[in-house]
């Protein structure tokens, strides 16, 4: 059992349901202003260590 | 990209700018994408029943307290999850409407209204609408009296729409009820239109019943809704069963019949309540999304020939608009016909308009940012100019 594996995914999944969201608030055109594309930045950035995370456990 | 065999990936709401007149308030939350994500699978909310068995007592998901906060929220006694609107209606109907019942509603009320009280046996009788659209307490105690006259009794349950959901007009709910209560008539706030959208109290309406949408207004997955009650009716309408098995002499312990039960029992209930925070903070803006709405109207306006047909200045979301005069003429020219506007319109990222619609048709802005209702009041002017139409 990997917890860590499991809490990876969901948190991966949540982490990339906002940058759903943000895409929805800047639709059409999703031209970010200065702040969202910060926020995008961060976001991606906690997504690849969730990713990371999920090679460590599943596949290293 | 498809999500499943033969089943497209829906990107509606990431890809465009949606003002469809019934969609706007049931755009998930990121939270409520995230309890999707969670709580996707069919029983998910009961890991943690106990007793007494049942989906408002569950505390974990703090399905309990959401019950509790829900009905604080609007300002009533007592509320229960239903899937969807018309479920509210229907266990009220059922509650309270005999068989050859008269049953008051009025002439802009929503079908299932009328499916809840067919349902249950009763006979609608229609307040009529004035030449302004309203639904007015002077019509009411018409309507009232007049079928006291038909029937020689009162009806037992009368239905008005807060919003209705052909305007978007709001109509004095207050004023009614007062009047429907002087006849000793409960009264049902149909609240699709305002619960989760703009400030409800229901006390203060004097309502018996208000009853809102959760996949309509309220950032929830369909079927999802909200009936709320005062202590006055809650016995009632959320009657235990009595029923007992002939054969088995088994019993159903505080299962309520009118809920079948349990009601929301996954996802809807934890969409809801994932998103209700966030509810509950975006009706103290109902200001901001009067101006968004009336902004993209003007912008409409703007348009020669064009009509609004609901209540201007506006005051919600959802407007009905005529433009028989403006984009319907170049509909009798255009190679597309009556197509060439939503197709205008997606172009510009927009979707939500029914296709083939240049009469009278309908559109919601609710919940979208400064620059969208900006991109959306102008895409229209320009689709106008583009066609020849006359900007005043």
């Amino acid at each position: 059992m990997s917890k860590r594996a499991v809490d990876a995914v969901f948190q991966a999944l949540f982490l990339l349901s906002d940058l759903r969201y943000l895409l929805r608030e800047t639709a059409p055109r999703h031209d970010l202003d200065e702040a969202q594309k910060a926020r995008a930045a961060t976001t991606l950035e906690k997504v690849k260590r969730q990713i990371a995370t999920l090679e460590e456990e599943l596949i290293r | 990209m498809k999500c499943a065999v033969d089943i497209e990936s829906r990107d509606v709401e990431e890809m465009y700018i949606n003002i469809d007149p019934i969609q706007a308030g049931g755009r998930l939350t990121a939270d409520a994408m995230k309890a999707a994500i969670s709580f996707g699978d069919g029983y998910s909310v009961c890991d943690n029943c106990r007793n007494p068995p049942r989906l408002d007592y569950i505390k974990n998901p703090p399905i309990a307290q959401y019950h509790a906060d829900l009905a604080a929220w609007l300002n009533m006694d007592t509320a229960r999850v239903v899937p969807g609107a018309r479920r509210g209606f229907q266990a009220v109907a059922s509650t309270y409407v005999e068989k050859g019942d008269p049953v008051i509603l009025t002439s802009l009320a929503h079908y299932t209204e009328f499916m809840a009280v067919e349902a249950a046996g009763g006979i609608p009788r229609e307040i009529p609408k004035d030449e302004l659209n309203h639904i007015t307490p002077d019509a009411a105690a018409e309507k009232i009296e007049a079928v006291i006259r038909e029937f020689s009794r009162t009806p037992p349950l009368l239905f008005v729409d807060h919003v209705d959901y052909q305007f978007g007009n709001v109509h004095d709910v207050a004023g009614i009820i007062k009047v429907a209560h002087q006849y000793d008539i409960p009264v049902l706030v149909n609240g699709a239109y305002t619960v989760g959208i703009m400030p409800v109290d229901g006390k203060a309406l004097g309502a018996d019943f208000v009853v809102g949408s959760g996949h309509k207004s309220m950032a929830a997955p369909a079927p999802s809704g909200v009936l709320a009650t005062t202590n006055e009716h809650a016995e009632r309408v959320f009657r235990t069963t009595q029923a007992k098995g002939d054969v088995t002499g088994r019993t159903f312990g505080l299962k309520e019949v009118e809920m079948m039960g349990c009601t929301l029992m996954g996802v809807t209930v934890v969409g809801m309540m994932a998103s209700f925070p966030h509810v509950r903070e975006r009706v103290q803006h109902w200001e901001t999304e009067l101006a968004h709405s009336q902004a993209v109207v003007d912008a409409l306006l703007s348009i020669k020939g064009t009509k609004v047909l609901s209540d201007y200045p506006r005051q919600h979301t959802l407007t009905r608009i005529d433009t028989r005069e403006s984009f319907d003429t170049v509909a009798q020219q255009h190679k597309k016909r009556g197509f060439f506007l939503s197709s205008d319109l997606k172009k510009r990222g927009i979707t939500g308009v029914i296709p083939g619609s240049t009469r009278v048709w309908k559109f919601n802005t609710f919940g979208l940012t400064e620059k969208q209702i900006r991109h959306v009041g102008e895409s229209f002017v320009e689709v106008a100019r583009a066609n020849g139409l006359n900007i005043v």
